[in-house]
């Protein structure tokens, strides 16, 4: 039915080469949701601190995050940064670029979640001679990281999906880097993606089922 | 019932689709009255855009030749290193004219025509970094365009030398754009490309430093790998082109200089 | 950094990126909700087990890079079919899937967001299912979908810009051709970033307005 030929065997000669490109981006995705959590946590305390600057420049981080694409972040942290003559290389590039979408986003369900913790808990906090930040940070803050556990789960694939983006910094090692170099040598494009394709979906699906099991774990009361 | 004919009226649509048309592809091409060329416009003096961002260079030209000896209008698809064959494959264009070396692994996917230009190999590099030869690059952060020639021949010398980075960008530009800014020490381009980019200002603080030692890069146009009357067509064209000297005379208009050879001794091709 | 080589032509060769990247967005956005619709009620209407298959396929389209679903389906369509598609229907081909594979998603939750006793109670009054979807499903469900349809459609018009892999020169693109050919990245980089956020920010301050106001009630 197909005049084209398909040449599986080119691609699956080259599957170890990806799965260690698989590595990397498994490492750049992890290495952005733990840098991208922790500063999500600052931009939220800088949100609710009443100081005009500070919250300013939380919420100019969450909308620029979240209101250009990410592929526009990641280009603006390799090129553009370099006007001012700070260089990063593609990979610190594109863990930047990848960690500060993803500090956008969490912050915004991070604030979302609060909101669903009622004022009372923190007053009885207050209460029971906790100073502000203790209850933020004992009362507020465990509940809300349960409560955005799922969009940070969403985020985390997101985050797998945007190492697609750092060819166009010059990244060679992931496993869309990877797969572009062997798809220059072979020009076997339809096999090579096609094998990608299926490396990402498994990769996604892993992290999905190891959050149900956390998630068994977080809200099994 | 029905459903059956709907079925049966589908299936045929699909059948049809996927029968390979036998009309072959220059008849293809005349018939339609355009002639879709792949070419990458950030490689000046090759391929560039002009101050209304249309595209110009020594390609753009070459395509247009093409085109008016075919009797048809051209049409310039602007694709990316890594995108061209990908491109031809697709359908998005009918033959390339991209400065594309003609390596046997290629070859075993595109059809080539005898090469249409030759380029030689050179290394740029920022003045910051202190290298003066092909040499004084182990050890340095080194780039060039993902899937070109040059790409894959100084990725294995970077990982033979055992000994700093080799990056590879989507286009030319954004090679020279990082090796301006001082993201990249140096680069290996082709000759023409280098001087060009040098030449235009646009990028402060490189220079040509000197020859790299690979082979000299032949580039041919390239169709679909079983379009025999079109490669036969485009073998002509190449060797008209070298005869009534119009190729010398692109030559001198975008590039300047010794025109290269396009044969190589002691060898048919 | 206002000392630049920037003509009226390139802001007229960025707008017309920016035209292309609305064009883009729109054909993607209303076919994929059309067709998200659909899916999403067929896989209310018929369970989860026999919409499995379907929700398999959809969940694809969440589940792999966008570059390489466009690379995937660009290769497939013209180099196993021989199929000569211009690289703008791929895109929004592709596009349309991928709002629809989100979307099936959104209308899936609006609806069993819907009290089952809420349509039980309208159905008993002698409605049909077709009057009941449309008066009681329908402005119900809204309320609860639309705040996360416009951050979709947001979602699509930013992931548009990777489109061009297969040759459609949109907002990003045509920011990256001007910047080979006037070396200002920094300058450039910010006007199409500037274009991206004046279209997306109003709107999703309009989503999040939408979600405070009907969640209260």
């Amino acid at each position: 039915m197909f005049s084209y030929k398909f040449q599986w065997n080119q691609a699956f000669a080259r599957l170890p080469q990806m799965l260690d490109g698989a590595l990397i981006t498994m490492q750049i995705a992890i290495l952005s949701m733990v840098l991208g959590i922790l500063l999500a946590i600052v931009l939220t305390v800088f949100r609710r601190s009443g100081s005009r600057v500070l919250s300013g420049i939380a919420t100019s981080w969450v909308e620029i995050a979240r209101n250009t694409p990410a592929l526009f972040q990641i280009y603006m942290a390799h090129f553009g940064v370099a006007t001012f003559g700070i260089h990063f290389n593609p990979f610190t590039s594109l863990l930047i670029g990848i960690t500060f979408n993803n500090a956008g986003y969490l912050a915004e369900n991070f604030r979302g979640a609060l909101k669903a913790i009622p004022e009372t808990q923190t007053r009885a906090g207050r209460s029971l001679g906790m100073t502000s930040n203790q209850a933020f940070g004992y009362i507020m803050l465990p509940q809300m990281l349960r409560i955005a556990f799922l969009p940070m789960t969403n985020q985390m694939v997101w985050a797998i999906l945007m190492t697609s983006l750092g060819v166009t910094v010059g990244m060679s090692t992931d496993l869309y880097g990877v797969t572009q170099a062997l798809n220059a040598l072979t020009f076997r494009t339809f096999e090579l993606f096609a094998l990608a394709g299926v490396v990402f979906y498994v990769i996604v699906k892993l992290i999905q089922f190891a959050a149900r099991l956390i998630a068994m774990r977080l809200f099994r009361y | 019932m029905k459903h059956w004919n709907a079925l049966a009226a589908i299936a045929v649509a699909v059948a049809c689709l996927s029968t390979p048309a036998h009309a072959d592809k220059l008849d293809d091409i005349i018939s339609s009255g355009t002639l879709r060329c792949a070419v990458v416009l950030d490689f000046p003096p090759m391929g560039s855009r002009d101050a209304d961002n249309n595209p110009i260079g020594f390609d753009v030209d070459y395509c247009n030749d093409l085109a008016k000896a075919l009797g048809v209008t051209a049409e310039i698809v602007e694709t990316p290193f890594p995108e061209r064959i990908p491109a031809l494959m697709s359908g998005q264009v009918d033959v390339g004219v991209a400065s594309t070396s003609d390596t046997l692994e290629r070859a075993k996917t595109v059809g080539f025509s005898v090469p249409y230009f030759a380029f030689e190999m050179v290394v740029t590099a920022s003045d910051k970094s202190g290298i003066k030869s092909f040499d004084d690059m182990k050890g340095k952060t080194v780039g060039a365009t993902a899937g070109t020639f040059e790409a894959i021949a100084l990725e294995k010398q970077v990982t033979e030398w055992g000994a700093g980075e080799f990056r590879p960008y989507q286009t030319q530009a954004d090679v020279f754009l990082a090796l301006s800014q001082g993201q990249l020490d140096a680069t290996v381009s082709t000759s023409t490309v280098a001087q060009a980019n040098v030449k235009t200002g646009n990028y402060p603080g490189i220079a040509v430093v000197g020859k790299a030692p690979f082979d000299i890069d032949y580039v041919a146009l390239f169709t679909n790998r079983d379009e025999y009357g079109f490669i036969n067509y485009l073998n002509l064209f190449v060797n008209q082109q070298v005869r009534t000297g119009r190729y010398a005379e692109l030559f001198e208009k975008w590039v300047g200089g010794e025109v290269p050879s396009l044969t190589v001794p002691n060898a048919y091709r | 950094m206002f000392d630049t080589a920037l003509t009226s032509s390139d802001f007229l060769f960025l707008a017309r990126g920016a035209g292309m990247t609305l064009l883009v967005t729109a054909i993607s956005v209303v076919l994929g909700t059309c067709l998200g619709i659909a899916c999403g009620i067929f896989r209310f209407q018929v369970g989860p087990w026999w919409a499995a298959p379907m929700t398999f396929l959809l969940d694809i389209f969440r589940s792999i890079p966008l570059l390489i679903q466009l690379v995937l389906v660009n290769a497939f369509l013209g180099m196993v079919l021989k199929l000569k598609i211009s690289g703008f229907s791929v895109a929004c081909g592709v596009l349309t899937l991928y709002t629809a594979a989100y979307c099936a998603e959104i209308v899936r939750g609006a609806i069993e967001a819907v009290p089952g006793t809420t349509r039980r109670a309208a159905r008993s009054l002698g409605l049909t299912w077709w009057q009941d979807m449309t008066s009681i499903v329908l402005p119900l469900a809204t309320r609860v979908a639309l705040p996360s349809w416009i951050g979709l459609a947001l979602g699509v018009m930013k992931d548009s810009a990777l489109v061009y892999i297969v040759q459609v020169t949109e907002l990003l693109k045509a920011t990256q051709i001007l910047i080979t050919r006037l070396q200002e990245p920094l300058l450039l980089l910010m006007i199409c970033g500037l274009f991206y956020f004046v279209i997306s920010f109003p709107l999703a301050r309009l989503g999040g307005y939408l979600e405070r106001r009907w969640s209260n009630d």
